[in-house]
């Protein structure tokens, strides 16, 4: 049975606490403050919380006219209706301005909308904020990185988009290697027959793949790549030298993530069979999280399956 | 300021922008010429904005949501001394800063905008600071009337009356021309009173080119305490240039050289008329 977290609880704690020192700190809700648990925010600091009702464009730019003024605000609900309804917003009156406005979107990836369907489930995300310049993108892998991503995204002036998950969301066994923005974490190195990059709340599957296939004698290093923008190009090069195949392991279409990431990255710096792990280009059911993902290939034995093959690829040079 | 002064001002302003549309070979010509005289008055009369303080957080924020109309937010930006007009010789050249819709890179514009619908938006989180800091500021912003058919506009509207934001001002430069003809037949807008009315606003309706009446109005702002103020200006497209008033085609259309002698000298009237 996986353990889970909160991410959505593990958010607005940290926030919370980020009030407390910084009076510039605001959370702004489009009626999405149940979502975030964004209640006893609310209640403590009144004055600097914002629900502009469920109007997400107008939630985006009100933002970033209280960020002109000074202010520090968190936009907080699901993550498609701040990347694609309010999708112009965050590019023109966000982005391009580089306002300090932090997008903070729930129910990313298809694990996360278990009882909800199509309309609450959101793979696309982080294909459309990647594509707009000069914003940072954190993709944390269980409710303890989401604490540490929360402080640095509020650390670091300027744009950012982080996904949090459904508040069911599996916890990896990682808090022993450090978090920093722009940097990739190597949470298991078994060797370097193969690398598995993977984040969200996925990686958790990316390491129980890599215990598997240590079993079989295949040794791989398992890389959480939580920022995908700024992507840390020299450890991820590296990492690709070292062992000429890889997977990419995401809770996202496979089109415009971190598979996507890592292969131009590859293409362009280190030429490298890159096999990618997630939504292949669909639209999912919903259900439980564990049996979803497996459907959708996004299971153990795909990541097994797909390094064997990336090592194959590598050894025959196949083209 | 003088109503005497105000109107030759005016009249200079379009002037102006025509000289660096028809230089450029590009502008929103007809919306600019209609915006001219709110602008004036705003930057003349009501904004406490200056290039001195437009570093203080406590100045009052023009936010011009019909970005297009960018070309008389320069000059009258220029004349306040923001920059020197000179810059705007470069108008839409390659690398030249100044571009067909404000950005921030401008100094005195506070927005990047243009891309319709979301200035009212922008303008509401900076009231909502405002209110939250204790500020005294004044905030406010310049809709095309052809762009209030973005939903966008609607929800800030809601999202204003609901905090009470009589910090705002929003000031629709009614025309009745949008780019593709007569805003009652691309989509209706009336009754625009009533319906911003129903959302909570306070509403004045004001002769757009009357600069004695803009000032009255825009200088008894809030109109009423605890709601947001509205201020639909009736304004004309191309105003003050015979061939280009109440035409669509003007909406960004850039006088040939004929045209632009015959603007200008009905222009050079008008100031001597107007005492100049």
């Amino acid at each position: 049975m996986t353990q889970t977290g909160n991410t959505r609880i593990a958010f607005i704690e940290t926030l919370t606490e980020i009030a407390a020192q910084d009076p510039t700190a605001a959370l702004v809700c489009a009626d999405s403050i149940l979502v975030v648990k964004g209640q006893a925010f609310a209640q403590k600091y009144p004055e600097r919380f914002v629900d502009v009702g469920i109007a997400e464009q107008n939630a985006v730019a009100c933002a970033a006219g209280m960020a002109s003024c000074g202010l520090v605000p968190f936009v907080a609900t699901y993550a498609g209706f701040i990347t694609m309804r309010a999708c112009e917003q965050v590019r023109t009156f966000v982005a391009y301005p580089h306002l300090n406005v932090k997008l903070i979107g729930a129910n990313g990836g298809i694990s996360a909308g278990e009882r909800e369907g199509v309309t609450h489930q959101f793979f696309e995300d982080l294909g459309i904020v990647r594509t707009i310049a000069g914003i940072t993108v954190v993709v944390p892998a269980d409710e303890a990185q989401v604490r540490h991503a929360t402080r640095a995204i509020h650390k670091t002036p300027g744009p950012a988009y982080m996904r949090i998950g459904s508040g069911r969301d599996p916890l990896v066994d990682c808090e022993d290697v450090p978090f920093e923005l722009g940097k990739v974490r190597v949470l298991a190195d078994h060797g370097n027959d193969v690398v598995l990059f993977a984040n969200g709340f996925v990686v958790n599957r990316a390491l129980a793949a890599a215990d598997v296939l240590s079993r079989q004698g295949v040794h791989p290093t398992v890389v959480d790549v939580h920022t995908l923008k700024p992507l840390d190009r020299e450890a991820i090069v590296d990492l690709l030298r070292q062992t000429g195949a890889a997977v990419t392991v995401e809770d996202h279409n496979i089109i415009g993530g971190l598979g996507s990431a890592i292969a131009e990255l590859s293409a362009e710096a280190c030429p490298t069979p890159v096999m990618r792990i997630g939504l292949r280009d669909t639209y999912p059911r919903s259900g439980e999280p564990g049996p979803l993902l497996d459907y959708y290939h996004i299971g153990v034995a795909d990541i097994v399956e797909a390094a064997k093959r990336a090592m194959q690829m590598r050894d025959r040079k196949v083209r | 300021m003088t109503a005497v002064v105000l109107r030759i001002k005016s009249i200079q302003y379009r002037l102006r922008l025509l000289e660096y549309i028809k230089k450029a070979g590009a502008g929103h010509t007809g919306g600019s010429l209609s915006c001219v005289d709110i602008l004036n008055v705003l930057y003349n009369r009501v904004l406490n904005v200056s290039p001195e303080n437009f570093a203080d957080s406590r100045r009052d924020r023009y936010i011009q949501s019909k970005g297009h109309s960018v070309e008389a937010l320069y000059v009258v930006l220029a004349d306040k001394g923001f920059f020197p007009e000179s810059d705007l010789e470069t108008l839409c050249r390659f690398r030249s800063p100044y571009v067909g819709h404000p950005t921030r890179k401008i100094r005195g514009i506070e927005q990047n905008t243009g891309a319709l619908g979301h200035g009212l938006a922008f303008s509401v989180g900076v009231a909502l600071a405002g209110k939250k800091d204790n500020a005294d500021y004044r905030v406010y912003t310049l809709l095309g009337d052809g762009e209030l058919a973005e939903g966008s506009n609607w929800e800030s509207m809601l999202t204003a009356a609901h905090y009470h934001l009589d910090n705002l001002t929003a000031i629709v430069d009614r025309n009745q021309l949008q780019i593709s003809g007569h805003t009652e037949s691309v989509c209706r807008l009336e009754c625009l009173t009533e319906k911003f009315q129903a959302f909570g606003w306070s509403v004045r309706s004001v002769d757009g080119h009357d600069v004695t009446a803009l000032a009255d109005v825009l200088g008894s702002i809030p109109f009423e305490v605890g709601k947001p103020s509205m201020v639909i200006a009736r304004t004309i497209k191309g105003k003050d240039v015979s061939f280009m008033e109440h035409d669509a085609k003007w909406h960004h259309g850039v006088p040939s050289d004929e045209q632009y002698e015959r603007a200008r000298r009905e222009l050079e009237t008008l100031l001597m008329e107007a005492g100049a």
